[in-house]
C-alpha cells in the first residue's frame, strides 16, 4: 500500500487488460488483481475505470465474456481474448514498444 | 454489423444492466473476502470494499456509455443541434422546407396516380392473365373491333391456351319504379363472366351456366353501388324484382365492394347462349370478349393460337376474309392512352425535384460556407471530419423529413386536385370504346413512396455541404477569422446553378412544345362548328314501347319538332353517332357496277343515321349535289338515299363522282345524292374515316343524340329541352347532357392534361432557377464586396462593376443553356409521339423557351450586380 504508484496513461489500460488476458479467461476482479500484480502493485486499476474499459473493448469485439463460475463456487462474467483482441494485443505491444523506446530516447535514458 | 449489435443491446437493456450490477456485486465481494483475510472486522471489511470500488452508480452510467447507450445519445445530440441551427435561421429554413415540400408533394401525389392506374393489379386473382380480344383487319383499317357471337363461340370452344372466355355488350337499361326514370348502364353478359374474373358475390349467386339457357325469368345481378343507392342496401334483396325496360327481373345477386371493371354498368343480365351463338352474322361485330389464360401464357401465343383457329374459320366463312385476332392484356390496355402523359408528367414532376434539390443544396452549401469558422473550430477542437459529416448529413435529413411530413399533406391536396383534372374516362385507342380510371388513392405504398423520396433527396442536397466539410482545412478556416474562405465551394455552387439551369430548360421546352402541339391541335379543324350546341343523348326502350323502326323514328320526328320550336334555338337535329363520342357503327356495302372488288368482299365505312338538319345544325360544309329532306323517308315510294363525306369518295371512287351511284347494303339499293365535308369523328389528330349518312327515317336507329344550335348558352335550354321531351314521354331518360365544346375537350383530356401540368410544372422550374441564380449571384456579389470596393476606389465605374457581375453570372448561365439544349437534342425523342404536328425540335418552341429562361436568368443576376455597383468603396474598405 505504501508503494508509491504511478498514473495510468491514457489509452493503456486498454493494453494492460488484454495483455492481462492473454494467458487465461479472467472476472473482472481477477483482471484488476493480475495488473496489480504484474506491476508489482506499481499500478492499480481504478474499478471506475475497469469496467467501462472492458465492456468497451467487448464492444470492439477484442474480448468476450461468458458466465461460469469462480473459484469460490460463484457465479461470475469471464473475459476471454478474441482472435482479433490477440492481433490488436500484438498490435498494441509493438506500438508500446516503440513509444517508450522513443520517450526513453527524449528522456537520455537509452 | 456493429450497429445491429447496438440496436440490440438497445432493447437488451434490461439483461444487462442486471448483469452489469451483479458483475459489480461479485466485485466487492471478493474484495471483502480479501480485506476479511487481510483481519479486517466484517462490516469494516466490506464498507472499505464499497469505498475501494468507488461510486457503483456513476461507473454503471460510464459502462452504459460504452453499451450501446452513446451512439443514441451522439444521435439526439446531433439532433437537437441541428433543430437549434435550422430553429436559428428561419429565412433559410422555410425557404427550404417550402420548395422540397413542393417538389415531394408533387412528386408524390403524382405517383398515387401512376400507383392506382398503371401499378396496382386489377382486383381480380391472377389479374395479370386476364386479356381482351378483338378482330382486327388490316385491309378495312380496322385495329380493334370485337368479334360476333360465333366467331367467339367458335373461340372459346378450339383454344387451349385459354383457361375460358367470356362476352360481354355493354348498353343501358331504363330502370322504373324506383322514383323517377333512370338509365342506367348495363351489361348483358355471358353466364361464365363472373367465374372468368373469378370474383365472388356479397349477396345471393353469381350466374350459372343454366342461366344462359334463356325462356325463363329475367334475372339480373346488380352492383353493389346500385344496391346501395337504388335499394338502401336492402339486405332482404335477393329474390325481389325490378322493372328494367317494363320487364320485370328477379335480383339474384349482388356483386362485392371489391368489384370493378372499366366499364361502367350496375345490371348484370345473362345472354342466352343460343341467341349469341346462331342468331347473328359472323362480321356483326359488337362483343367485348375477356379472356383468362392458362398459366405461363401469354398474350402474343394466344394470339397466334386464335389466329390460327381465325384462319381455319376464313376456309368456311368467306366474309371473314382480311379478319384476323389481336389479344391484349387487360390492364395495360385500358391505360394505353394515359400511360405516355402519366410517364412524361412523371419525368417532368422529378425534374421539379431535382431543381428543388439543387436549390436546397445551394442554400445548404452558402451555409456552410457561412460556419466555415465553426467547422475549422469544431476541428481543431478534435471533433473528427465523420462527425462533422454526420451533422451536416443530420441536419439534411431533419430538413428533409419535415419537408417530407409537409409534402405528403400536399400531396393529399394534389391528389385531389388530379382527381378533378384528369378525365374519369379515356378512350382506349383503335377501339372506338372508353374505359374509365380507378380512382386515385395514396395507400401505404405512395407514402413509403414520399418517405423514400425525401430520405433520398435529403442525402443528395445533404451531400453538398457534407463534401464541403470533408475539404474544409483548419488552419485556413481559423486564420479567416469571421470572415468566410472566399472561393470555398464555389466551384461547386456554379456547377449546381449549370445543372439546374439545364434542367430548368429541358423541363420548360417540354411545356412549350406541348404548348405549340395543342395550339396546332386546337386550330386543326374538326369539321364542324362546336360552340353553340347543345348535345344529349337518348335511348329508347325497345322490348316495349317502340319495338320497330318507324315506332322509334316518329318519337325522334316529335322531339325535333318539339325542341326545334323552343325559343333561342336555332336548328335542332339528330344523329346515331355524336362525334368524339367513342362510339362507332358501321355499314358494310357493294358499289354497284363496280368490279374492283374480289367476290365476297365487302367495304366498309362508317354509317350515321342524321336527321335532315343535321349538316346545318352541326355546321358541317356541304360540297355537292343535294341535302336529305323529310321527303326521303320511310314510305314505300320514296327510294333509299344517303350522302357521304370527302374522306368515302377519296377512298371508294378515287375522286371520281359518285353522286347517282347506288350502293348496295345486303338487298337494299342506297343512291348516293349528295357529298359533304369530312368531320374528324375520332379526334383532330385521327384521319378522318369515310362515312355515310342516310336519314334516320329511313334507317331507324333507338339510340339517338339530339343536338342543337342556340343563340343563348347551350346550358340554358337543358331544362326546357328536358320538359318538352319529357311532354312527349315522360318515362323518357335524357343523359350525357352536354354543350358540344365539352365534348371537344374531353377528347383533347390528354393533351390538355399534359400542358396543364407541365406547364404548372416549368413556371414552378423556372421560379426556382430564378431564386437559384439570383441566390449563389447575391453571395457571390456579397463575398466580393471588398474587392469591388477596392476595384471602385481605384476608378472602376458602376458600369465596370455591373458588366463585371453579369459576366460572371452570364457564363453560366450560358454553359447551363447549352447542356440544357444538347440534353433536348438528346432525349426530344420521347415526346415525339405526344405532339401533333410539331417536331421536338421545333426551333420557335424551343428559340422562346431558351429566350424566356435566359432573360429570366439575366435579370435575376442583374439586382446582386446593381448592388453590387451600389458598393461604397469606404464602407467596403473599412468593414476587413
Amino acid at each position: 500500500m505504501a508503494n508509491p504508484k504511478a498514473d495510468l496513461l491514457q489509452g493503456t489500460l486498454d493494453l494492460l487488460i488484454l495483455k492481462s488476458l492473454q494467458l487465461e479467461p479472467m472476472h473482472g476482479f481477477g483482471i484488476a488483481g493480475r495488473i496489480g500484480q504484474l506491476s508489482k502493485d506499481m499500478l492499480t486499476v481504478e474499478q471506475g475505470s475497469l469496467y467501462p474499459a472492458l465492456y468497451r473493448l467487448e464492444e470492439q469485439g477484442w474480448i468476450k465474456a461468458e458466465w461460469g463460475v469462480s473459484d469460490n463456487n460463484r457465479k461470475a462474467k469471464f473475459y476471454s481474448l478474441t482472435a482479433t483482441g490477440r492481433k490488436q494485443l500484438v498490435a498494441e505491444e509493438h506500438s508500446w514498444a516503440k513509444l517508450s523506446t522513443a520517450i526513453n530516447l527524449v528522456l537520455g535514458n537509452a | 454489423m456493429k450497429f445491429l449489435r447496438k440496436i440490440k443491446s438497445f432493447f437488451r437493456r434490461g439483461k444487462l444492466e442486471t448483469e452489469m450490477a451483479e458483475e459489480m456485486r461479485h466485485h466487492v465481494e471478493l474484495q471483502t473476502e480479501l480485506n476479511l483475510k487481510a483481519g479486517m472486522k466484517p462490516d469494516d471489511a466490506r464498507y472499505a470494499a464499497l469505498r475501494q470500488f468507488g461510486n457503483v452508480a456513476r461507473i454503471q452510467e460510464q459502462a452504459r456509455d460504452v453499451r450501446g447507450w452513446a451512439w443514441l445519445e451522439a444521435f439526439a445530440k446531433d439532433l437537437r443541434y441541428a433543430l437549434r441551427a435550422l430553429r436559428k435561421s428561419p429565412g433559410f429554413t422555410v425557404t427550404a422546407l417550402l420548395t422540397l415540400a413542393l417538389g415531394i408533394g408533387a412528386s408524390t401525389a403524382l405517383f398515387s396516380v401512376i400507383n392506382s392506374v398503371l401499378l396496382r393489379p386489377l382486383p381480380f386473382p391472377n389479374a395479370d392473365r386476364l386479356t381482351i380480344i378483338w378482330e382486327t383487319s388490316a385491309q378495312q383499317n380496322v385495329k380493334r373491333e370485337g368479334p360476333a357471337g360465333p366467331n367467339f363461340y367458335d373461340w372459346r370452344e378450339q383454344s387451349h391456351l385459354f383457361q375460358d372466355l367470356a362476352a360481354v355488350e355493354l348498353g343501358s337499361g331504363t330502370v322504373t319504379g324506383l322514383g323517377e326514370p333512370r338509365q342506367i348502364p348495363a351489361m348483358r353478359v355471358t353466364t361464365n363472366l363472373f367465374s372468368v374474373l373469378n370474383v365472388r358475390p356479397a349477396l345471393g349467386r353469381l350466374f350459372v351456366s343454366e342461366d344462359g339457357l334463356g325462356g325463363r325469368q329475367a334475372r339480373v345481378i346488380i352492383s353493389r353501388d346500385f344496391w346501395q343507392r337504388a335499394f338502401g342496401g336492402d339486405l332482404e334483396i335477393v329474390g325481389k324484382n325490378v322493372m328494367i325496360d317494363q320487364i320485370s327481373y328477379q335480383v339474384i345477386g349482388v356483386l362485392d365492394r371489391s368489384f370493378w371493371l372499366p366499364f361502367q354498368s350496375d345490371l348484370f343480365v345473362p345472354w342466352p347462349d343460343d341467341e349469341l351463338r346462331y342468331q347473328r352474322g359472323r362480321l356483326s361485330h359488337d362483343l367485348g370478349v375477356f379472356g383468362r389464360l392458362k398459366p405461363d401464357v401469354t398474350a402474343a401465343q394466344a394470339e397466334t393460337e386464335l389466329n390460327a383457329i381465325h384462319a381455319r374459320l376464313r376456309l368456311t366463312h368467306s366474309e371473314l376474309a382480311g379478319w384476323g385476332v389481336t389479344v391484349a392484356p387487360f390492364q395495360s390496355v385500358m391505360t394505353e392512352y394515359i400511360r405516355p402523359v402519366l410517364l412524361v408528367l412523371f419525368c417532368a414532376v422529378t425534374l421539379v425535384l431535382l431543381i428543388a434539390c439543387v436549390n436546397v443544396a445551394n442554400l445548404l452549401l452558402v451555409r456552410a460556407v457561412g460556419r466555415g469558422r465553426e467547422v475549422a473550430v469544431r476541428l481543431a477542437l478534435g471533433a473528427t471530419r465523420g462527425r462533422l459529416i454526420r451533422q451536416f448529413l443530420t441536419e439534411s435529413v431533419v430538413l428533409g423529413l419535415v419537408a417530407g411530413g409537409l409534402g405528403t399533406l400536399l400531396a393529399f391536396w394534389g391528389v385531389a386536385l388530379l382527381s378533378a383534372v384528369v378525365p374519369a374516362t379515356i378512350p382506349i385507342p383503335d377501339a372506338s370504346a372508353e374505359a374509365m380510371l380507378r380512382p386515385f388513392e395514396i395507400d401505404g405504398s405512395v407514402l413509403a413512396f414520399g418517405f423514400g423520396v425525401s430520405l433520398l433527396t435529403s442525402l443528395l442536397f445533404g451531400l453538398a455541404p457534407a463534401i464541403y466539410a470533408l475539404k474544409s482545412d483548419v488552419i485556413h478556416g481559423l486564420k479567416n477569422g469571421s470572415r468566410a474562405t472566399t472561393g470555398g465551394g464555389r466551384w461547386m455552387r456554379e456547377t449546381l446553378l449549370v445543372v439546374e439551369i439545364a434542367l430548368a430548360l429541358v423541363l420548360l421546352s417540354g411545356a412549350g412544345l406541348m404548348l405549340k402541339s395543342f395550339f396546332r391541335l386546337q386550330h386543326a379543324g374538326l369539321g364542324f362548328q362546336a360552340s353553340q350546341l347543345l348535345t344529349m343523348e337518348m335511348e329508347l326502350p325497345t322490348d316495349s314501347h317502340y319495338k320497330t323502326g318507324p315506332e322509334q323514328s316518329a318519337f325522334f320526328a316529335r322531339v325535333l319538332e318539339q325542341v326545334g320550336s323552343l325559343p333561342d334555338v336555332t336548328s335542332a337535329a339528330v344523329t346515331s353517332v355524336l362525334p368524339l363520342h367513342s362510339q362507332d357503327e358501321r355499314a358494310q356495302f357493294l358499289i354497284e357496277n363496280d368490279s374492283t372488288l374480289p367476290p365476297n368482299e365487302h367495304f366498309q365505312s362508317d354509317l350515321r343515321q342524321v336527321s335532315p338538319e343535321y349538316f346545318r345544325t352541326m355546321g358541317i360544309a356541304f360540297k355537292r349535289g343535294r341535302q336529305l329532306d323529310r321527303h326521303d323517308s320511310a314510305g314505300g315510294a320514296a327510294p333509299l338515299v344517303g350522302l357521304v363525306d370527302e374522306a368515302f369518295v377519296r377512298r371508294f371512287f378515287a375522286d371520281a363522282n359518285p353522286i347517282g351511284r347506288r350502293l348496295m347494303l345486303g338487298e337494299a339499293r342506297l343512291e348516293i345524292v349528295g357529298i359533304v365535308g369530312d368531320v374528324k369523328h375520332s379526334g383532330a389528330d385521327r384521319e378522318a374515316r369515310p362515312t355515310l349518312y342516310v336519314s334516320f327515317q329511313q334507317i331507324p336507329a333507338s339510340r339517338m343524340n339530339l343536338v342543337l344550335r342556340t343563340t343563348a348558352a347551350p346550358a340554358s335550354l337543358v331544362a326546357s329541352v328536358k320538359q318538352a321531351i319529357w311532354s312527349i314521354d315522360r318515362n323518357q331518360p335524357i343523359y350525357r347532357v352536354e354543350s358540344m365544346e365539352d365534348v371537344v375537350a374531353e377528347a383533347t383530356s390528354a393533351p390538355r392534361l399534359t400542358l396543364s401540368l407541365l406547364g404548372l410544372f416549368a413556371v414552378v422550374a423556372l421560379g426556382l432557377a430564378a431564386i437559384g441564380i439570383y441566390g449563389v449571384m447575391a453571395y457571390a456579389v456579397n463575398q466580393r464586396t471588398n474587392e469591388l470596393g477596392i476595384r471602385v476606389a481605384l476608378g472602376a465605374t458602376s458600369g465596370d462593376v455591373v458588366a463585371m457581375v453579369l459576366r460572371q453570372g452570364m457564363s453560366i448561365i450560358g454553359v447551363g443553356l447549352a447542356i440544357g439544349l444538347a440534353a433536348i437534342f438528346m432525349i426530344g425523342r420521347l415526346v415525339e409521339a405526344m405532339l401533333y404536328d410539331t417536331s421536338p425540335r421545333d426551333p420557335i418552341a424551343l428559340g422562346a423557351t431558351v429566350a424566356l429562361l435566359a432573360i429570366v436568368a439575366v435579370a435575376a443576376c442583374f439586382i446582386p450586380a446593381r448592388r453590387a455597383a451600389k458598393v461604397d468603396p469606404m464602407v467596403a474598405l473599412r468593414a476587413e
